[in-house]
């Protein structure tokens, strides 16, 4: 009698759609600073869009974690899921998803405590997103057994190296300034 | 001179204004960006519209009195 693979097919699905939810929320992020579009795209809801893509991938990650516990193929604990190299199963390739998934709840967390922990270092702690895309991109590629999904990989990673050398390249533009206009409206 | 205005209703306090440009921004108790001078020489101010989050600061380019 062979075993459900209900669990399976669940915690690979889920993993594969968390990745690619984190690498749309850093490219938002990244459409915030670098404005492509100038005006045309409302910096309040390219805000939203980008915490929005990283909450459903943190639940996504959670979903992740769960299935993977719950799965017979692989054998992971739940203490496996919080504290690196407990993994039997690849151990190290698991603990570059645990360690990115751990870094990427506390981005998410300190946006909350930003008014505690100050907007200096808030900000110096989200350039650790780019450890997150890292660690996760390894650890997809070294844990993840969907071959096929290799074109995910190298389309994220080409997206954000793109992305971030446009930001790098690129001034925002000044639209936010109006000139010999006093009817000010906002 | 700059006129610098600061939408309220989209300010979520990330406080990118106040690091940006100190002397013109600042945050108050709620953690929400208040204005200090209405208008300032200082193009830091575009820097810092540029850098809001939110796209809250609208910055008015005007003749020195």
């Amino acid at each position: 009698m062979t075993h459900d693979p209900t669990f399976w097919l669940l915690a690979r699905a889920s993993g594969l759609t968390a990745y690619a939810l984190l690498t749309a929320s850093v490219l938002a992020g990244l459409v915030l600073k670098s404005r492509p579009l100038g005006r045309r795209l409302k910096a309040a809801s390219v805000t939203d869009v980008h915490r929005f893509l990283a909450l459903l991938g943190l639940a996504m990650l959670a979903l992740h974690g769960a299935a993977l516990v719950l799965d017979r193929t692989v054998t992971i604990s739940v203490a496996a899921l919080f504290v690196p190299l407990l993994s039997s199963y690849r151990p190290t390739a698991v603990a570059l998803g645990v360690v990115a998934a751990e870094l990427m709840a506390l981005i998410s967390v300190s946006f909350s405590l930003r008014r505690w922990i100050g907007g200096r270092n808030w900000r110096r702690l989200h350039w650790a997103t780019y450890l997150v895309f890292a660690l996760g991109t390894a650890h997809g590629l070294t844990a993840g057994t969907d071959r096929w999904a290799l074109p995910l990989y190298l389309g994220a990673v080409g997206a954000v190296v793109f992305a971030t050398a446009w930001r790098v390249l690129t001034r925002p533009g000044g639209h936010h300034v109006q000139r010999g206009d006093r009817r000010l409206a906002l | 001179m700059f006129n610098v205005v600061i939408d309220g209703s989209l300010c979520s306090g990330f406080g990118d204004c106040a690091d940006l440009s100190a002397d013109v921004f600042e945050l108050d108790a709620h953690g929400k960006a208040h204005v200090r001078v209405g208008t300032t020489a200082d193009p830091a101010v575009l820097e810092a519209a540029a850098a809001c989050p939110m796209g809250a600061i609208r910055v008015l380019e005007v003749e020195a009195a």
